[in-house]
This record gives structure tokens, C-alpha cells and sequence, in this order.
């Protein structure tokens, strides 16, 4: 119960509730007391204003013995708790409704009515001396007194239920959005354990910052769910293409064992396996490399790489293997050097494979175009063939890794080299399009230089 | 020569130096990176071959100790990894060669063979020869038996580097990463076509082949 008080007293709403609980109460005290003061102020004005009056009044009696008379008629209407009126004739008596004297200490009342009792309460004064006598005439600030016990109800009466109600709103809304939260919670904690289809559901009430959070912690479980689905294909895929390999090493292996009983030549069924060996050993290091690549490390030691040098390169190298299979490679670079920044090795092995599955899958067509072109800040890298292409439906699929088309599955490679061409374009921010050739497969690579 | 190999796979290990015994060289075997260290600097030898991971002392840090020792016996580092990111790591810190597993031994042994030698590579020499073929460096002319040759640039380059290693065997990688500065290795055989393009101008028209091919290992013209 106390870790739970505790919890909700670090939780967001409540804490700003309080806050504003707080600024309001401070405002309202201040707006208040100021009014008090200026209303206290400009009742006490009022009072002596009529004090004034009350003794400008009495001063218009024409003699000591008249304003006697006139304080002993004006006293005998007024309540004493209001209006005292107190005149010390020359003669020393005293007439009014109360006798008031004054010394060090200050005002005296003396009630000289029947009661004979000392009067309460505060009073504002005013004396003056008029023939001989001494007039003090005093007024009540008891209105003022009820002032303030009116000024503290108003405070109450507006303060209390605000701050009650701000308090509640905070903590109901502190226990909802921790009742959010715990959602957003339960589900990252369902994901760490291993559970990638739990998602957050948001209510219809979720504020705006949880539903982001709550979108954010999906599209994380999201990527996460993809990527893993990739990896477990990539295993099966892997599994499924080094099984055959390992199959027919383990026959040519079957086969050896037979030559060696039977005196046949054995010659055959070692370089089979040697080269099934090797192959295995080659799809294992494209793995690895495309792991790599995909991690991104090599862009710590991007340097400006000259794209139109590395591709006369590349071409010089294939040409006399492209002679070879009865095709040719159709080269149009510009005059002048086009750097890009990047990985010269990886650079070159994307173009390397670029033009080796251009070779491979040109079928009957002879000529395989490459070209680099600059222009506007742009490097475009195009390889194109005129062999039956790729139907537009597999045109992605053919970059993931093990990828290959039925009709390939006769010809050399593993399915890689074009998983190997996406991972380095998109390591160096490049865009790759695969575009229908008619007939045949067009690839471009643009890089921004 | 004599030659020390830190490999903790007994199998390659028996293998590599059983190879390079047949060739005549005296090989020495320890199965761990401490006792590789200890055996590098107290023996004397010509080239180490060096598996990066080792029990006890990785082969990068024995590498790295060895090096911060002065030690300068040319190293061949053996790897299971061929990235470009761990070919660097290897080369900076302080191999001489890289050779990425698995391996076939005809590679293992040119590129041994090629770092007990590098000094003599770096050999200032104005003309080439080997039989009756001379390669001038400076004119850039080759000629045979009198009868001048038309080369291609990287023909020339791919000949010049066979002769200044006359006797030693050039594998297809090493001469990828000669020539044409690539240091992945093709699917298409492309080196073998360049070689065959070379041999027809070069031994086709004459009666002796100078570019010979090593079976399983690479190409050499003999001394």
C-alpha cells in the first residue's frame, strides 16, 4: 500500500495537480488579501470622513451649553456600540452616551448609561476642543471586523472545493494513466519474454503522449517480429541449401570409398567433392559478408572513391571472361573521374557482381551494357542485359539472401550476389531499382555524389 | 627455411606442416597463443603462420605483442573470417598476409613463399628476363626471341609481376590483389582468361611455354 502511495506520488498527473493546487491557492490568497486591503482601506476612509462630518456638525452649536444639549440628543438615538459621542464640558461634566478620556495609555470609553458597562470593540476617534469643553466623538470599525470574517469565508468558500477537486481529478487521472502505462508495460514485458506478437491495444481515452509511446513500443515489436522471421527463414534457407551440397559431398565421399576397393580411377569423385566443398566454403563467406555488410561497420573508413576508375577496373577484368562465353561487355563511362564516398573493395565487388549476373542470366543475348553517367550531383551506375529478366513480382525477392528464381537453380551461384549488391547500396545511402529491360533485366544504382 | 605454425585445430595444423615439409622447409608446431609467443621470440624463424583465434592468446594480441617487441618476422595471419573490416584489423596489426579459411595448401605455400622473399621484390630493376623474353620497364617494350609483342596494359602488369617473381608460384587471389588491387574473390574465372589471352601472345607463337600452371596452386614462370 505505501510502495503503491508512493508510486502514484512519483506519478506525472498527480504531481502537476498538486502543482496547480498549489499556484491557485497562492494566487487566490494574494488576489484576496490585496482586496481586503484596499476594501479595509477605503472603509476606514468612509469612517473618517464621517467622523468629520459628526464633528463639523456639532461645531456649528453656538455655545458650550447648546452643544451639550446637542450631544445629549444626538446620544440618546445612537447605539453606543456604533456611535459614541462623548463632550467634557468646561465644568468638567460629562455629556453623551459615553465618557471618553484620554491619556498616555490612550482612549478610555466609559459607558455612562444604565448599564454601566466598559464598552468592547475597536474604535475610530475624533476629538476636538470646543469652548472650553473637550468633544470625542467615536465610531464603531466593528463593520471592518466583520469585513475580514467575510473575506475568510470567501476564501474558504471558493478555495476548498477547488483544491478537493483538483486533487481528486489529479489522482484519478494519475491512476488512469498509470493504468496506461501498465499496459504499455505488460506488453514490453510479454515482448522480453519472448512473446513478438504482443502489441499495445490503446483505449479510447489514452492521452496523446502514451499513444505515441504505445505506437512506437508496436512498430519495435514490429521490426523486431520481421527481423526475427527473416533470421528463422535465413536459417531454413541456409539448412536447406548447404544440406543438398553436404549430401553430394558425403557421396562423392561414398563413391571414393567404392574406387578405392574396386581399383576404379579416383581422381573424379575427389574433385567433385573438393569443388562441392568449395562451394559450401562460398556461400558461408558471402553470409558472413553480407552480415557485415548489413552491420554497417565499413562506413567508419568510407573514403572518396572514383567510381568511373573502378569500373573501367571491374570491366577490363571480366572482359576476356565475357570473350569467352561468346559475349560482350559494352562499356560507356565518362571522360572524367565520378567519386562517390564509400568502400572501394565493397564498391567493386557490387559492380563485379552486377556484371557476372549479367553474364550469367543473358541467355542467348550477346551484349551487356555497362554504363556510368554524372549528372546534378548524381552518379547512376546501369547494368543492363538483354536476357528473359526477372517477372516483376519476384523483383524483390530476388535481393533476399538464397533467393533464386526456379529456371536459376540450373546455373551457377547461391543466390547471394544480388543480397550482396542491396546491402552495399543501402550501406552507402544509395537507391537500387530493378527495371524490366524488355527483354531483359536493367539494374541502376544512383548514389548521391 | 624454418617456419613456426600457431594453430590449435590439430588437424590443420598437421596438415600445413606435413605440406610444407614435403617442400623442404622445417616446420615447427605449437597449439597455443602463450607458447606461440614464447616459441616467436625465442627461435629464430623465417615466417610465422598464425591462426588469429587461439586458446590462452588470441593470434591478434600475440601479433600485436610480437610487433611492440620489434619482432619483424613476416607473418601470414590465418582467419575464419574474410571481411574486409577483419582483413584491416589483421593488417594493422602488424600480418604481413592474410589467408582466409578454409584454405587449399597451394595458397597457404605461394603466399609463404612470397613473404620470405618480399625484400627482393623491392629490387630496383630496369629490365626483366626470363628464357629468351626481355621486358624492358623503362620503354615498356617486351620482346622474344628478338620478335617484339603487343601488350595490353594490364597484360603488361600481369607479366611483369610473373617475371619479378620468377620460380615462386602466383596464385589467382594473389594475383587479384597484385593487379587489378581486388581483394574478393570472383565466381567467374576470370584470372584464367586473362592468363590464356597473356599465354597466346606471349608462348603460343614460341616452342617453350614460359608461364607455367601449378595444379591446385596458381601460375609461374620459371627462373
Amino acid at each position: 500500500m505505501k510502495a503503491r502511495l508512493a508510486g502514484l506520488w512519483r506519478s506525472m498527473p498527480l504531481r502537476l495537480a498538486l502543482l496547480l493546487v498549489l499556484l491557485f491557492t497562492i494566487v487566490s490568497l494574494l488576489s484576496l488579501a490585496a482586496s481586503y486591503a484596499v476594501t479595509q482601506r477605503s472603509f476606514e476612509q468612509a469612517i473618517r470622513a464621517d467622523l468629520a462630518q459628526d464633528m463639523a456638525g456639532f461645531r456649528a452649536a453656538p455655545g458650550a451649553s447648546a452643544l451639550a444639549r446637542l450631544v445629549e440628543a444626538e446620544s440618546r438615538e445612537t447605539d453606543p456600540n456604533r456611535l459614541i459621542i462623548s463632550y467634557i464640558g468646561p465644568n468638567g461634566r460629562i455629556y453623551g452616551n459615553g465618557a471618553i478620556a484620554r491619556d498616555n495609555e490612550g482612549y478610555h470609553i466609559v459607558s455612562i448609561g444604565a448599564a454601566r458597562a466598559q464598552y468592547d470593540g475597536v474604535y475610530l476617534t475624533l476629538t476636538d476642543t470646543l469652548y472650553g469643553g473637550l468633544l470625542t466623538i467615536a465610531r464603531s470599525r466593528a463593520e471592518i471586523t466583520a469585513l475580514r470574517e467575510v473575506f475568510v469565508n470567501i476564501l474558504l468558500v471558493s478555495l476548498l472545493p477547488t483544491v478537493l477537486i483538483a486533487l481528486s481529478g489529479g489522482l484519478i487521472l494519475a491512476l488512469r494513466s498509470k493504468r496506461h502505462v501498465e499496459v504499455i508495460r505488460a506488453t514490453l514485458d510479454r515482448l522480453t519474454a519472448g512473446e513478438l506478437a504482443a502489441r499495445v491495444s490503446p483505449g479510447p481515452r489514452w492521452s496523446d503522449d502514451l499513444l505515441r509511446i504505445g505506437e512506437a513500443v508496436n512498430q519495435m515489436a514490429r521490426a523486431q517480429e520481421t527481423s526475427v522471421a527473416a533470421l528463422r527463414q535465413v536459417s531454413l534457407d541456409i539448412a536447406h541449401d548447404l544440406k543438398t551440397p553436404i549430401q553430394r559431398v558425403s557421396v562423392h565421399l561414398d563413391d571414393l570409398d567404392r574406387a578405392e576397393a574396386t581399383g576404379e580411377a579416383r581422381a573424379e569423385p575427389l574433385a567433385r567433392a573438393r569443388a562441392e566443398l568449395d562451394g559450401i566454403a562460398a556461400i558461408f563467406q558471402s553470409l558472413l559478408q553480407l552480415a557485415q555488410v548489413e552491420q554497417g561497420d565499413a562506413r567508419a573508413h568510407f573514403t572518396p572513391v572514383d567510381l568511373t576508375a573502378l569500373c573501367r577496373t571491374m570491366i577490363e577484368l571480366y572482359e576476356p571472361a565475357a570473350g569467352e562465353q561468346g559475349k560482350r561487355l559494352i562499356c560507356t563511362l565518362p571522360e572524367t573521374p565520378a567519386h562517390v564516398t564509400g568502400d572501394r573493395a565493397l564498391l567493386g565487388q557490387m559492380i563485379a557482381n552486377l556484371i557476372e549476373n549479367a553474364l550469367r542470366h543473358s541467355g542467348n543475348a550477346e551484349a551487356v551494357d555497362v554504363s556510368l553517367k554524372q549528372a546534378a550531383g548524381k552518379v547512376t551506375l546501369s547494368v543492363a542485359d538483354g536476357g528473359p529478366g526477372i517477372p516483376a513480382a519476384d523483383r524483390d525477392k530476388v535481393l533476399q539472401r538464397l533467393y533464386r528464381l526456379d529456371r536459376s537453380r540450373g546455373t551457377p551461384g547461391h543466390g547471394l550476389g544480388l543480397a550482396l549488391v542491396d546491402g552495399v547500396v543501402k550501406l552507402h545511402g544509395a537507391r537500387l531499382e530493378l527495371i524490366d529491360n524488355a527483354p531483359g533485366l536493367h539494374v541502376v544504382v544512383t548514389f548521391d555524389s | 627455411m624454418k617456419l613456426l605454425v600457431v594453430e590449435d585445430d590439430t588437424t590443420t595444423s598437421t596438415y600445413i606442416a606435413r605440406g610444407l615439409r614435403e617442400e623442404g622447409h622445417a616446420v615447427d608446431v605449437v597449439a597455443d597463443g602463450r607458447d606461440g609467443l614464447v616459441q616467436a621470440t625465442t627461435g629464430q624463424y623465417d615466417v610465422l603462420i598464425l591462426d588469429r583465434m587461439l586458446p590462452e592468446l588470441d593470434g591478434l594480441t600475440l601479433l600485436k605483442t610480437l610487433r611492440g617487441a620489434g619482432n619483424a618476422t613476416p607473418v601470414l595471419l590465418l582467419t575464419a573470417m574474410g571481411a574486409v573490416e577483419d582483413r584491416i584489423d589483421g593488417l594493422n596489426a602488424g600480418a604481413d598476409d592474410y589467408l582466409v579459411k578454409p584454405f587449399a595448401f597451394g595458397e597457404l605455400s605461394a603466399r609463404v613463399n612470397a613473404l620470405a622473399r618480399r625484400p627482393q621484390a623491392l629490387e630496383q630493376e630496369t629490365t626483366l628476363r626470363a628464357g629468351d623474353l626481355t621486358m624492358d620497364l623503362i620503354s615498356r617494350r617486351v620482346t622474344r626471341a628478338g620478335q617484339e609483342i603487343d601488350l595490353l596494359p594490364r597484360e603488361f602488369a600481369l607479366l611483369e609481376h610473373l617475371l619479378r617473381r620468377k620460380g615462386r608460384v602466383q596464385t589467382r587471389t594473389m594475383l587479384l590483389e597484385a593487379v587489378w588491387d581486388i581483394s574478393f574473390d570472383p565466381m567467374t574465372n576470370v584470372v584464367e582468361t586473362h592468363i590464356s589471352r597473356l599465354r597466346a601472345k606471349v608462348d603460343r607463337p614460341f616452342n617453350v611455354e614460359l608461364i607455367q600452371t601449378v595444379r591446385g596452386a596458381g601460375y609461374r614462370i620459371d627462373a
